[in-house]
């Protein structure tokens, strides 16, 4: 997400309206690009979209000051009186990665757990090789590793000897060429290099993302004060449209939410 | 042990020594080459880049290096000139001078990221100028100070004292003897340190990544934000997505480097054949 | 602020060209006294170019007084021993002790130099005392160009090609001490290099050739005289090296593994001072990131402490050639 292009083509706009997207860091690639190609096309509308986090975005959209709010989290209780609107943008999903010559295939989400605490140290330990495990985290700005941290170690710890790499290709080339080493990913940046881990029995796809079988997901919204209006709803449908989910969705990484609807 | 033999090993060590330096330089240089020109074109030059990993060209990261460190040799230049005019010309040897010598040193072996959150602090910070390349070229016009100041005092002091007396014969004044025949003969030697110091200025990535911002932006006015070619360099290598952009990233920015390298022994050697 | 010269300095000074430059009027009165005009314009020029001088000082002392205004209340916080010798880095907790992060500095500089300084050193001597000036005109420029290559393209070679033949060698990941060592050496080769051969070419030739007189052989006249009378110089040249080494960032944090831990071998992930500052700064805040610049004090008052010890190593040797 740090690759992204602040809208510096300008539009040639005079009096365009100002559409306020504000919140999840994670959401922010999709949110910043299509942004971009909707003020293209509408040059009427300028898509202003920052990145301060999901709760942050949530209160700037039921305080009014942003048309729309983005997270990466459900609403928590004490939110739910705040009549917002949700529509689900995207799923993200993250693999769970091995070298494709380990031989572990299958792994339940507590043994992952104990795996990035430290607690395992040898694959011998979960019927693989005799060989060490290599840890490969991400760094702490990475909503990837945020919701990993949720989800997955339950807002543990992590082992503090772990690698710290700051960019899924990294992550995904060392697990490439490492043994020993595990990481996780999103989803939509897993390619033949690397190995798949079945979590709790389920193989992380697209299906069983969008049916919800595999563990380790979440969804990304959009919150709007009401059902979206005006350029607000004209943009999300942009959003939702498959040349964003199919395209941008899947670049970023993330799992398209409209392919299941059908 | 014969010494004859042991001289042989001893110079063949040293021989390794040299080649070993130099192979590494051929090294990096042509592995960046080898995997870099295929992604150069004229589009990936001029254009900029769009969608989630950065595909595209990298137009704007180019302006944004090239526009602060062009400001940095403007802030830089003049002021490092005259310090070392007063250096090589006026100083008498003493607590004073050597003050300054202190301090021209520390501040070249400052390590670049104390630099950059200097320059967050005082710059963008304290002074509320902001991301901006204006934060970032002050930042870097620190760094660049001590190099621009030692090599112009070098070259002052290697114009011959007979120049000068030529000159004082004639009447003129100490700052007109310094305009018109010491800093005009000692003038290539001053250019190739400015061109040094613009190169590592071309170079520098932990000074600029705090203080002129990392979203990619064309800068207009020295007031805007942008993502140099190091910095762009170094979170698509860190990302690992885009790679073969990394690869041009980088091949371009070691031409520019090569470019000020080789500007600046032009401009040396031009001076010693004229002295 | 000085026009480019167009003809050679010399002749333009010896033929009277100066005079002609000379703004109209001026040349006459230059004979006589100074003015007073002319008088109090030279003494306002000194002083700007003072002035101008003042700016590296000033520059340091902004430095000190910023970085320190942002870093000092850390060392309030934590206590001066709980911050540098805390043995556990861990913001999420707010424990900020920077002992592991010093410890891997320490550990990648000092690898840095072990590879670094024979190669540089034997750089030197090979560029002054037994290249051919043809010889010498290639790898001295190759040598000084080595130094101008971006720390970030060095990064980048150690990431893509040293760090996948470390992870073979080791069986790990390929992120750790030993990867760095071997990139920085690289990095400080031209520092050491270059101010060793300065140091050498500076020795008098007169000591050279009665070394070969009394019949020693190169080698001999290397180790017996030479390096023992650029001893200081060379020393020096480390020193600064050293420094480099310890302030390197971009390429550093591409190959260690910035685990800010103590690694239990040389191949397993490390962090640095300069590593950790650059993976924190994005998201920290508060006391976090005043530790921030509280290792940033750390890593001035150090480079500082290096050039002091190099000036007076420097002023020892004057002394001592004085004698």
């Amino acid at each position: 997400m740090l690759l992204l292009p602040v809208s510096g083509c300008s539009t040639s706009g005079i009096s365009a309206e100002e559409l306020i997207v504000t919140g999840s860091t994670t959401l922010l690639p999709i949110a910043e690009v299509s942004g971009e190609m909707f003020s293209q096309r509408n040059e009427d509308v300028k898509v202003l979209v920052s990145g301060l986090g999901s709760s942050a975005g949530i209160e700037s959209v039921a305080k009014g000051s942003s048309d729309i709010g983005t997270s990466s989290r459900d609403l928590k209780d004490e939110e739910a009186s705040l009549d917002l609107y949700d529509t689900p943008v995207a799923y993200d999903a993250i693999a769970v990665i091995v070298n494709p010559d380990n031989g572990v295939d299958e792994l339940t989400s507590e043994e992952v757990r104990l795996i990035f605490n430290g607690t395992y140290e040898n694959w011998a330990e979960l019927g693989g090789d005799d060989m060490r495990i290599g840890l490969v985290n991400r760094d702490e700005a990475s909503g990837t590793r945020e919701a990993f941290y949720k989800i997955v170690m339950l807002e543990t710890p992590f082992d503090r000897k772990a690698a710290v790499l700051p960019g899924t290709g990294q992550v995904r080339s060392v697990v490439a060429e490492a043994p020993g080493a595990i990481g996780y990913i999103s989803l939509g940046f897993v390619n033949d290099e690397v190995k798949m881990i079945a979590v709790d029995g389920v193989l992380p796809s697209e299906e069983t993302v969008v049916s919800g079988t595999y563990p380790i997901q979440r969804t990304l919204h959009f919150f709007t004060v009401g059902e979206p209006a005006g350029d607000a709803a004209r943009f999300i449908e942009f959003v939702l449209s498959d040349e964003v989910q199919l395209g941008l969705v899947r670049e970023a990484g993330f799992t398209p939410i409209t392919e299941g609807t059908d | 042990m014969n010494k004859r033999l042991a001289n042989r090993i001893a110079l063949a060590t040293l021989y390794a020594a040299a080649g070993i330096t130099v192979s590494v330089l051929f090294a990096v240089i042509v592995y960046v080459f080898i995997n870099g020109i295929g992604q150069l074109s004229l589009s990936f030059i001029f254009t900029w880049p769009h969608g989630v990993n950065a595909e595209g060209g990298i137009w704007p990261t180019i302006v944004s290096t090239l526009y602060v460190t062009v400001l940095a040799m403007l802030i830089v230049t003049p002021i490092a000139i005259l310090a070392a005019v007063y250096l090589a010309e006026y100083a008498v040897q003493g607590r004073l001078v050597s003050t300054i010598r202190f301090a021209a040193d520390s501040l070249a072996s400052v390590p670049s990221i104390v630099m950059g959150l200097f320059g967050l602090a005082l710059f963008v910070e304290a002074l509320q100028i902001g991301f901006s390349m204006l934060s970032a070229a002050l930042a870097l016009s620190f760094l660049m100070l001590p190099i621009v100041m030692r090599t112009t005092e070098e070259a002052i002091r290697a114009v011959p004292k007979y120049i000068r007396w030529g000159s004082y014969g004639l009447g003129a004044t100490k700052w007109q003897t310094v305009r018109r025949t010491v800093l005009p003969a000692a003038m290539p030697r001053i250019i190739t340190g400015i061109i040094l110091a613009t190169g590592r200025a071309v170079g520098e990535t932990a000074v600029v990544i705090y203080t002129m911002g990392q979203a990619i932006n064309l800068p207009v006015t020295p007031l805007d934000s942008g993502r140099p070619m190091t910095v762009h360099l170094y979170l698509l290598a860190m990302d690992g997505i885009n790679l073969p952009a990394a690869y041009g990233t980088a091949l371009l920015l070691m031409i520019l480097i090569l470019v000020f390298n080789l500007g600046a022994r032009y401009f040396l050697r031009r001076s010693s054949r004229r002295m | 602020m000085t026009e480019q010269p167009t003809r050679d300095p010399i002749e333009q000074s010896v033929t009277g060209q100066q005079a002609e430059n000379a703004p109209p009027g001026t040349h006459h009165g230059e004979l006589r006294l100074m003015s007073r005009s002319t008088y109090i314009r030279e003494a306002a020029l000194k002083n700007l170019f003072l002035l101008c001088a003042f700016v590296a000082v000033m520059g340091v002392v902004l430095i000190i007084a910023f970085v320190g205004w942002r870093g000092w209340p850390i060392f309030a916080v934590e206590g001066v021993g709980g911050f540098l010798l805390g043995r556990e880095w861990n913001p999420t907790d707010a424990i900020f002790g920077i002992l592991p992060l010093i410890y891997g500095s320490f550990l990648v500089m000092a690898g840095a130099l072990v590879i670094g300084t024979p190669l540089a050193v034997g750089t030197a001597v090979f560029l002054s005392e037994i290249a051919s000036p043809r010889v010498r005109s290639i790898v001295r420029p190759a040598v000084e160009l080595l130094a101008g290559i971006p720390s970030v393209i060095y990064g980048f070679f150690g990431l893509v090609i040293l760090r996948p033949l470390v992870a073979q060698a080791t069986d790990g990941l390929g992120f750790g001490a030993v990867t760095a060592w071997f990139i920085l050496a690289i990095m400080i080769v031209p520092t050491i290099a270059t101010l060793s051969e300065d140091a050498l070419r500076s020795i008098p030739n007169g000591i050279r050739e009665a070394s070969y007189a009394m019949g020693a052989t190169t080698w001999q006249t290397i180790y017996k005289v030479l390096i023992p009378a650029a001893a200081v110089g060379i020393i020096d040249a480390i020193i600064l090296g050293m420094g480099r080494a310890i302030g390197e960032t971009m390429a550093v944090l591409m190959v260690v593994g910035n685990a800010p831990v103590f690694p239990e071998s040389i191949s397993d992930p490390i962090a640095t001072l300069t590593t950790q500052i650059v993976m924190d700064m994005p998201y920290a805040s508060g006391d976090h990131r005043t530790a921030l610049f509280g290792m940033a004090i750390i890593l001035f008052v150090v480079s500082m402490g290096l050039v002091a010890t190099v000036r007076f190593l420097s002023r020892f040797q004057t002394r001592l050639d004085g004698r």
